[in-house]
């Protein structure tokens, strides 16, 4: 097992889509390393004939009739709540704003 | 009719009898939610609009004198990771401020279908993070049994509701022992049900092979009332299912008979009562037992050898699903988050953003933590490895209910804490669920019980509520309630 790096949780932040400021770095390194430490106690145990176990119990799938189904929503709730909203569309900000944004433009005009 | 006499039981026997009405229970509940939440800080939001239309509605049924069902009217409180429609569904993040729900979760349907009244979503740990309450974006929550204490988490709002009398009855969470602790804490009785026994079906998803929600409510037999009434398998929600052999939960539930609970073996693990179980709470145990014993109940020492482990692989697992299903929080998809413009970025700077600003810092804990145990390198070293362990886990229940039919421990190692006590170090935090974590890992159903005892001040922490737990078998909730039910009898 492997012990946590400035580094590596700068990399495990940009992963997971957060910005850490030095603060919180300083106090995950911390806390990480100490619950990370904890972790190595599961390495004294032979585990190598078990099977691991995936889920909740062992349950069997609930199948569904191969059909069409209603939607369980209704739209009109559904644009009611969002914050942003346009002729009765979701609205969200936009995605290509990137230079590749004119590739988009251009074939669409 | 006194808030603090009323369970759903007596509501229920009361409005049949048009004692009173649903109306003006309601209206008495918010008057004095009025006046004691500020101290408390249960609810984080109210709808007294909803509440009264539904209590008018179950009324006019009683005016009617047509028959109405247990929960007709019950004043309830609503843990805010429960959708309700068009109301706000935060889970207590600042991530979801602004989100209302756009559809009923299937246990809000069903307490629909019955006449429930909600009368507000209560607070939590962010996302269901933590075993205090203290890690709600918006307020503290008190233990309404000493104010400087914490009411426990993750659904500390809604056992304070109830313990407070600001709701008869609430419905919570449990992912490691969300119910339990807060109800051991603040003195009431919380159910976590067998995994897949109740849908999940519109529960803002924390780890979902551990989520399970449950009531939290002032008597047993009222968790075995709502615990009914929300049960059951949901085509939205394929992890949920029926008791097997096509068996329904039945009235054994809460009319359990003393000849069968008479039968029952209880199992102690000798586990769970080591070092660091505060004096007061070995003492609680103790009276339990004798107790339970006088009512004819037989007891034996068992093993759960791997019980020491359960924490590390909690650890693991928990936050490994934590990263995936909070990867969908993004501040777009749901509602915007206030003080990030939406506009001036880049798609992946504005996730960024928003869930650098919408998250606390145990979510991010957790997050990044789940990241790393599922990267690449440490996959087989810590995920794998906890699913591994996670089975050795389940195999030690399996084999000590061949030898007894319900396992009795403490719920939490000590009795409520003072706020701030365990926040600076998450270990510390994290070990205040060590009893209630393996029953989640092996999905068994678990009911934490007020000890009906006075701890003098030669104790210290006077006053304080401490709870026991039962296991039972899977889908066995009818065992657990069962001796809770007599035990409560038993003790007035």
């Amino acid at each position: 097992m492997s012990d946590i790096t400035k580094h590596s949780l700068e990399h495990l932040a940009d992963l997971s889509r957060l910005e850490l400021s030095e603060k919180e770095e300083e106090k995950f390194l911390k806390d990480l390393e100490s619950i990370l430490g904890h972790f190595k106690e599961l390495e004294a145990l032979d585990t190598s004939n078990i099977l691991p176990m995936t889920g909740g119990t062992s349950l069997t799938n609930v199948f569904r009739e191969d059909g069409e189904r209603k939607s369980s929503l209704a739209a009109a709730p559904v644009v009611d709540a969002f914050p942003d909203k346009e002729r009765g569309y979701l609205k969200v900000p936009a995605v290509f704003e990137s230079p590749d944004a004119n590739i988009i433009r251009n074939i669409k005009s | 009719m006194h808030l603090h006499d009323l369970t759903i039981k007596k509501f229920h026997e009361g409005l049949e009898k048009k004692e009173f009405s649903a109306f003006d229970v309601t209206k008495t509940f918010f008057e004095y939610i009025e006046t004691r939440d500020k101290e408390v800080g249960a609810y984080l939001s109210i709808h007294k609009d909803e509440a009264y239309k539904q209590a008018e509605l179950v009324d006019l049924k009683v005016a009617k004198n047509e028959s109405v069902s247990w929960l007709a009217g019950v004043p309830m409180a609503i843990k805010d990771n429960l959708l309700i429609t068009g109301l706000p569904a935060t889970a207590a993040s600042k991530m979801l401020e602004n989100y209302k729900a756009a559809y009923d979760a299937t246990v809000i349907s069903k307490l629909k279908s019955e006449g429930a009244v909600f009368l507000g979503k209560t607070n939590m740990d962010e996302f269901a993070m933590g075993s205090s309450t203290e890690n709600s974006a918006f307020q503290k929550t008190r233990n309404p049994h000493d104010l400087d204490r914490v009411p426990g988490g993750s659904s500390g709002g809604s056992a304070a509701a109830v313990a407070g009398h600001m709701a008869v009855a609430a419905l919570g969470s449990d992912t490691g022992g969300s119910i339990r602790q807060p109800a051991s804490f603040c003195g009431v009785v919380g159910l976590k049900p067998t995994y897949g026994a109740v849908s999940r079906h519109g529960v803002i998803a924390m780890a979902s092979s551990l989520d399970q929600i449950g009531p939290i409510t002032k008597t047993v037999e009222d968790a075995a009332i709502l615990f009914k009434t929300i049960s059951g398998q949901d085509k939205f929600d394929s992890t949920s299912a029926v008791p097997p052999a096509g068996g329904k939960y039945g009235e054994e539930l809460w009319n359990p008979k003393l000849e069968d609970i008479k039968k029952l073996k209880i199992g102690i693990p000798k586990e769970y009562f080591g070092p660091g179980l505060d004096p007061v709470v070995v003492k609680a145990m103790e009276e339990v037992m004798e107790s339970l014993k006088s009512l004819g109940l037989e007891f034996k020492e068992i093993s759960l050898p791997h019980t020491q482990y359960a924490l590390s692989c909690y650890y693991i697992i928990m936050p490994a699903e934590v990263s995936s299903n909070l990867a969908r929080l993004d501040g777009v998809r749901y509602s915007p988050v206030n003080g990030v413009s939406r506009g001036d970025h880049d798609l992946a700077e504005l996730y960024k953003k928003n869930r650098s600003h919408g998250f606390g810092a145990e979510a991010k804990r957790r997050i990044i933590l789940g990241t790393y145990v599922l990267s690449s390198g440490y996959y087989d070293a810590y995920y794998a490895k906890a699913q591994k362990v996670r089975q050795l886990i389940k195999d030690d229940f399996d084999k000590a209910f061949q030898e007894v039919d319900v396992i009795f421990t403490p719920v939490a190692p000590t009795p409520a804490f003072k706020f701030g006590e365990k926040m600076s170090d998450p270990l510390a935090m994290y070990l205040s669920d060590i009893f209630t974590i393996p029953v989640n890992m092996a999905g068994l159903p678990a009911v934490s019980i007020p000890a009906k005892i006075k701890l003098g001040h030669a104790e210290g922490q006077a006053g304080l509520p401490i709870g026991f737990q039962l296991i039972g078998k899977h889908w066995r909730e009818a065992d657990i309630l069962g001796i809770g039910q007599f035990y409560e009898k038993l003790s007035g």
